[in-house]
């Protein structure tokens, strides 16, 4: 409870861990081929989200890194996130279902909003591979 | 709580000092002034005696006279009982109340509870450093307005308001001046003598004393006619009905002699450190931005924002420290902080605010902690975002 608002949070210990040590959080080192990058939200509507995904020759997601703004919700599913679309198609990623991600781990309705910022960011950075259908040349969104 | 938070909410509530526990305690049991203080036998007579020495002991404070002192359930009840009280005894004399935009909830929701029956609110806003002007009170006046509500002390940032300016308007048009000092009494000076209030508001656990108990001061001359909001057996001079919570009375009681006792002593050194806790902020954050007035505050409030990262992430980062902040995204219509958004911080400086609250029982080296644990916060968000 916030006792200047009266408002209460609770987050799961799933989402508090993430939270509190968020997996692949960072950027790849400049430069680095072969990555796709895609944002979603602003800062000024208490969510931005960046993602970058590096894919291997095959076309499949070897790894990824991501920045982000946002309530705990939102640092949480990025974490998450990051490890479940590794090893996945592009395609497989841009089906991934954030909002799905965001159920299992407990957070509340209110929440789904963080989960389609990142959902959405992750699609963005997909966008150009699934136009170009072959694996990227170095690019930053 | 864990032996390691540091404690910088005492603005939410305040630990029981130890002193006003013993006291309480003595009032329970059967060795104890467990009795009836309404009985006429000779326990309860007993008990009547520590309710009546606790009423001295909180008027002394602010310099009124017990009689004009009203135990009630805490300081929203208080409130409640002086602006409901009122406008409903005084609706033939005007409909009109005049309060602020960043007074507590305890008043707003009441104003507006009233305006739903019918009576018209002026809203006053902040100037930019977080006051209410005395000026906008003078303009806000009209012929039907009944009463002022302005609070003594803004919960959220710590500004002072100058109750006494306000005070001479209100005196000099003839309109009843309720002030909720839920923030500032045992913080700063309150001479009720020599301000012309008619009603203000007091809290027993901001004070280190227990929660659940609170009081009104009613001026008796000029005197001020209250409707009660409890009826049944004319407690309290009929405004506030229901037998008497001998304990907690006298825990209040208590904690407002031992606030009178310290508060020379502790205003300098909560003053000191709540400097030094921002200086040491700024040095380690120099985006950091203090909210409100830089000097008319209270001694133990400091807001902060914090640009370039998200409230309740910065919150809940800082989970070794117990403070408050004016974020909390978990409702489905998230509103900044009015009074922030006043000072002229937009949504997400608004957001990412904390207020940091110190009292009777801060260190320096909490004080250095709450600093480290902010400073590291802050930079591992920073490092987090686009």
């Amino acid at each position: 409870m916030n006792a200047m608002t009266g408002e209460a949070a609770d987050y799961s210990a799933g989402v508090w861990e993430h939270f509190r040590a968020p997996r692949n959080a960072g950027v790849f080192p400049a430069g680095m081929a072969g990555i796709l990058a895609g944002r979603a939200g602003s800062a000024r509507h208490g969510r931005e989200v960046e993602w970058m995904l590096r894919l291997d020759g095959a076309g499949r997601i070897t790894a990824c890194r991501y920045r982000v703004y946002g309530c705990p919700a939102t640092i949480a599913l990025c974490s998450r996130t990051s490890e479940m679309v590794r090893g996945m198609s592009p395609g497989e990623a841009a089906a991934y279902s954030v909002v799905g991600l965001a159920e299992e781990l407990g957070l509340p309705a209110e929440k789904r909003a963080a989960a389609l910022v990142v959902e959405d960011a992750l699609r963005a950075a997909l966008t150009g591979y699934n136009s170009k259908q072959s694996p990227p040349s170095a690019a930053m969104g | 709580m864990s032996d390691k938070t540091v404690y910088m909410d005492y603005a939410a509530t305040t630990p029981v000092d130890l002193r006003v526990a013993e006291k309480m305690a003595g009032c329970l049991t059967c060795e104890g002034m467990f009795a009836n203080p309404a009985s006429a036998h000779a326990p309860g007579r007993a008990a009547r005696g520590m309710v009546e020495r606790a009423r001295a002991q909180v008027a002394k404070l602010v310099n009124a006279e017990p009689v004009e002192i009203i135990f009630t359930s805490g300081a929203t009840e208080s409130d409640n009982l002086a602006i409901k009280g009122v406008m409903h005894f005084y609706r033939d004399k005007g409909r009109h109340i005049i309060t602020s935009r960043i007074e507590h909830k305890a008043v707003l929701d009441t104003c507006k509870q009233l305006e739903h029956e019918g009576f018209e609110i002026t809203w006053l806003k902040p100037d930019q450093d977080g006051l209410i002007q005395p000026a906008a009170v003078r303009q806000a006046l009209r012929p039907d307005s009944v009463l002022v509500s302005i609070m003594h002390v803004n919960n959220e940032i710590g500004t002072v308001n100058d109750i006494a300016a306000i005070g001479r308007i209100t005196r000099e048009h003839g309109v009843f001046f309720h002030v909720d000092a839920a923030q500032s009494a045992g913080k700063l000076p309150i001479d009720l003598k020599a301000l012309n209030v008619d009603l203000m508001a007091f809290s027993g656990h901001k004070v280190y004393g227990p929660k659940g108990i609170g009081a009104l001061y009613v001026r008796r001359m000029p005197r001020v006619h209250l409707d009660p909001l409890i009826h049944g057996g004319g407690h309290e001079s009929g405004l506030r009905s229901g037998t008497l919570a001998t304990h907690q009375i006298v825990g209040m009681g208590e904690a407002y002699h031992l606030a009178r006792e310290h508060l020379t002593e502790e205003i300098p050194h909560i003053s000191t450190l709540r400097v030094q806790l921002w200086q040491a902020l700024h040095a380690a954050i120099p985006k950091a931005l203090l909210n409100g007035h830089p000097t008319q505050r209270v001694c133990g409030i400091l807001n902060v924002s914090f640009p370039g990262i998200e409230g309740e992430s910065l919150l809940f980062s800082c989970q070794g420290l117990a403070v408050s902040s004016g974020s909390a995204c978990t409702s489905a219509d998230r509103e900044p902080s009015f009074v922030l958004r006043a000072l002229g911080r937009d949504d997400q400086l608004a957001g990412a605010s904390i207020r940091f609250s110190l009292g009777r029982f801060t260190t320096a080296g909490e004080v250095d902690a709450a600093v480290r644990i902010v400073s590291e916060e802050y930079r591992r968000l920073r490092e987090l975002a686009p």
